[in-house]
């Protein structure tokens, strides 16, 4: 078992990589996995885009078309949004606050296997007779009913995916506050740790009560208990409160990283500290808290009492503060900066972008007045995909660029990247701003068919060209990153960065550094990028 | 001048919206997309300002400025100004909400039922019907909302409202109509196969054909 750790990944053979303990090899595990159902999620996306081109039912029947609703949902949520962070979690956390492994490196393995054999059974329901068509969401009654599919095989992929989950998060958090470099605190280390890190305890509080709704869906259907069926006294609503208690906070697990990104990166290519750094950790972790406050807005029209509906309407737009905090000290780390845009930062700054927009067209949805309306509409879709779709995936793909020079020790081509930017950036908002036009004007979501009225149908086709764009920009990615493991050597620090990843070599060896004890100033930070570092201003 | 203001009035009065509450998600809307577009304006206009004017050039801005680590003064303005917009959103929306929710007196009760994949409508006098809500012109109305089966959600496009049908419970909603014609009504929670196909048409007819089709002598 200690060969596994003491090779380095790139020379690791079959063997150790399925044994292995190594924070990266498990992280770099996560990343592939991740990105390969992200290319089946986005398949199944770009089919349900085809379908609605044109009204009328033309490529899938219904059955199949809520099958891949569910499936593109579920996975780009579960096996991206999520998992992608993990890969980001396992190698960078411990490198970045300057320590050799995770607390537990074990639990760390036993995480990605149990995270793997979700896998496999997110696999199985490709064959027909497997396919469950329940949403994501996962509501009952519906989901106790035929027409659903084996909702079994569902809440066995949540049960292991919260194994997963749970064993990362009691290993990270114990790693953050028990093996930090002398030197790094809370208070001065990344942002992207804080990111994660946030994202990480989020998922450690709110899982389990996702996975106790799941359960007693499974005791409903299969050993006919009555927690969500009115007839033997139980309430549907409830599970929405149980699954939205976990499932809105996972929002912010997927966008807390992807601000984590922007700020390393923004700061990197700006060469300037990251503005107001203690009201950025602040602004991550209010979110993070706030986020267990909001969760029924979901619910605006399900019929809940009042005050629960304004409360939930209240705490939803104060969430706008700390996210305002962020965004505009976001502008003032680019003034009198020295910026580069290279592949990095372009995605970093368009995620910003997206999420500017997908935030704004957030703050109505939280208003019952207007989410009366739009409640289930292809608004909300289009909502979304600006945050979780695209300000996670540029913010996540900001990331690959920015560490991939670390994690390979190559360089990618940028022209490549920087084509690829341009495309899923066009791409995306000629996809999602028209679906959100079409919401206003009324298309509900979920739809397989739709009548031809309003401009449904000519916002559904260019909606449907966006998609194929946004779709080549992410293949001119994948093609970069593949030809960039033969592109020249990076070097430890080809970004100039004081970062701690950034002064251990590229790929850092198996224990991360090459001397030990790690050891930083008292005035470290990770921000300063003045040449001489014993220059003091 | 006054026949101008005279005419200002005339028009005004006539403005009458196509559906009672659709014109309050009006109003938010145009609220809310005033709002959205100011502050758009207020981050990317400096955002991209800065990206031309602060640009990397070898031997001129190669580190940028060290001694900007924040600003109090700033922080406390973005802040506090959010803050109060947001507020504001709200609690002009809680205005609306409690209007476009509390239907007026008068209303006349539809119960409706849904069902995978079809929706029921019962009025006072036990006449069913079945995917076709008759309602009359200018009456407001009042639908009990229940479910017979799974979740369904009942959208009215025109109005500009709608609300689960959940079974166990019976929610309410509640519009008006103020021009004949026929209006469609979407289903807008999840409900298996046919659910894209669980419409219904509104048919708004003037009382007296209203009376005659609920009350055929």
């Amino acid at each position: 078992m200690q060969d596994t750790v003491a090779t380095p990944y790139f020379r690791a053979t079959f063997r150790e990589w399925i044994l292995t303990t190594d924070h990266k090899k498990i992280g770099i595990l996560y990343g592939l996995t991740s990105l390969l159902f992200f290319a089946v999620a986005g398949l199944m996306g770009l089919v349900i885009r085809l379908e609605l081109t044109a009204p009328g039912v033309q490529y899938v029947n219904p059955d199949l078309y809520n099958y891949l609703l569910t499936g593109h949902g579920a996975v780009m949520l579960l096996w991206w949004a999520i998992a992608f962070w993990g890969a980001f979690s396992n190698f960078l956390i411990p490198i970045m606050i300057g320590a050799k492994d995770v607390a537990f490196p074990r639990l760390n393995q036993l995480s990605y296997w149990f995270f793997f054999s979700a896998s496999v059974l997110v696999l199985i329901t490709l064959i027909p007779s497997q396919q469950i068509k329940m949403m994501w969401t996962g509501y009952p009654p519906f989901v106790l009913h035929n027409n659903a599919g084996p909702t079994g095989i569902y809440v066995l992929i949540i049960i292991l995916i919260a194994g997963s989950t749970l064993g990362t998060g009691v290993n990270f958090i114990t790693t953050l506050l028990r093996m930090r470099a002398k030197g790094v605190t809370l208070g001065n280390s990344n942002l992207m740790v804080h990111g994660l890190m946030s994202s990480i305890v989020v998922q450690l509080v709110g899982v389990p009560a996702f996975v106790g709704a799941v359960i007693m869906l499974f005791l409903d259907k299969h050993l006919g208990t009555g927690f969500f069926s009115p007839e033997t006294g139980g309430d549907p609503v409830l599970y929405q409160h149980l699954f939205w208690f976990y499932s809105h906070p996972a929002v912010y697990v997927m966008i807390l990283p992807a601000f984590g990104v922007f700020s390393e990166v923004l700061s990197t290519m700006s060469q300037k500290p990251v503005y107001g750094q203690k009201s950025m950790i602040w602004a991550i972790w209010a979110i993070a808290a706030l986020g267990f406050l909001v969760w029924a807005h979901h619910m605006f029209t399900v019929g809940m009492p009042h005050w629960l509906r304004m409360f939930m309407s209240f705490t939803t737009v104060l969430i706008a503060v700390p996210t305002g905090i962020k965004l505009f000290n976001w502008v003032a780390t680019l003034h009198k900066g020295a910026i580069r845009l290279n592949t990095a930062m372009l995605f970093t700054l368009g995620g910003i972008f997206m999420f500017l927009i997908g935030g704004l067209t957030g703050i109505p949805l939280a208003l019952p007045a207007f989410d009366i309306n739009v409640h289930d509409s292809a608004f909300v879709v289009g909502h979304f995909h600006y945050v979780l779709g695209m300000a996670m995936t540029l913010g996540a793909f900001s990331g690959v660029y920015f560490w991939y020079p670390k994690i390979t020790g190559r360089m990618f081509p940028e022209g490549l990247g920087k084509t690829s930017f341009w495309l899923m950036m066009i791409g995306a908002n000629l996809l999602y701003f028209t679906m959100m036009m079409a919401g206003i004007e009324g298309l509900p979501r979920r739809y397989v068919d739709y009548p031809d009225i309003a401009n449904w149908a000519s916002l559904n086709e260019l909606s449907t060209i966006g998609a194929f764009i946004l779709a080549a920009g992410v293949l001119v990615s994948f093609i970069a990153w593949i030809r960039g493991l033969k592109g020249p050597e990076a070097g430890s620090d080809p970004w100039g960065s004081p970062s701690l990843e950034w002064t251990t070599t590229s790929p850092p060896p198996p224990h991360n550094f090459l001397s030990f004890p790690v050891e930083v100033a008292d005035d470290w930070t990770p921000y300063r990028y003045t040449d001489d570092s014993s220059e003091k201003s | 001048m006054l026949t101008l203001a005279a005419m200002g009035a005339e028009t005004a009065a006539k403005v009458v919206p196509l559906a009672y509450p659709g014109h309050l998600w009006d109003q938010m809307f145009d609220i809310w997309i005033t709002l959205a577009v100011v502050i758009y304006l207020i981050v990317a206009v400096p955002m991209v300002y800065f990206l031309f004017r602060y640009r990397y050039k070898k031997g001129e801005n190669e580190k940028g400025a060290t001694d900007e680590h924040g600003n109090i003064g700033l922080e406390v303005l973005w802040t506090v100004v959010p803050l109060i917009v947001v507020l504001y959103l709200a609690i002009q929306s809680a205005a609306f909400y409690t209007q476009q929710r509390t239907p007026p007196p008068d209303s006349m009760v539809v119960k409706t039922s849904g069902m995978m994949w079809a929706w029921e409508f019962e009025y006072s006098n036990g006449k069913k019907s079945i995917n076709e809500l008759w309602v009359p012109v200018g009456k407001p109305i009042k639908l009990e909302l229940m479910s017979k089966d799974v979740i369904h959600a009942f959208h009215i496009p025109a109005a500009k409202t709608m609300e689960d049908a959940v079974p166990g419970r019976v929610n309410q909603m509640w519009f008006q109509f103020n021009e004949t014609g026929e209006y469609p009504s979407f289903c807008r929670e999840y409900c298996g196969t046919a659910h894209a196909y669980m419409r219904s048409t509104i048919k708004v007819v003037t009382q007296a054909e209203f009376d005659q089709w609920v009350n055929p002598s």
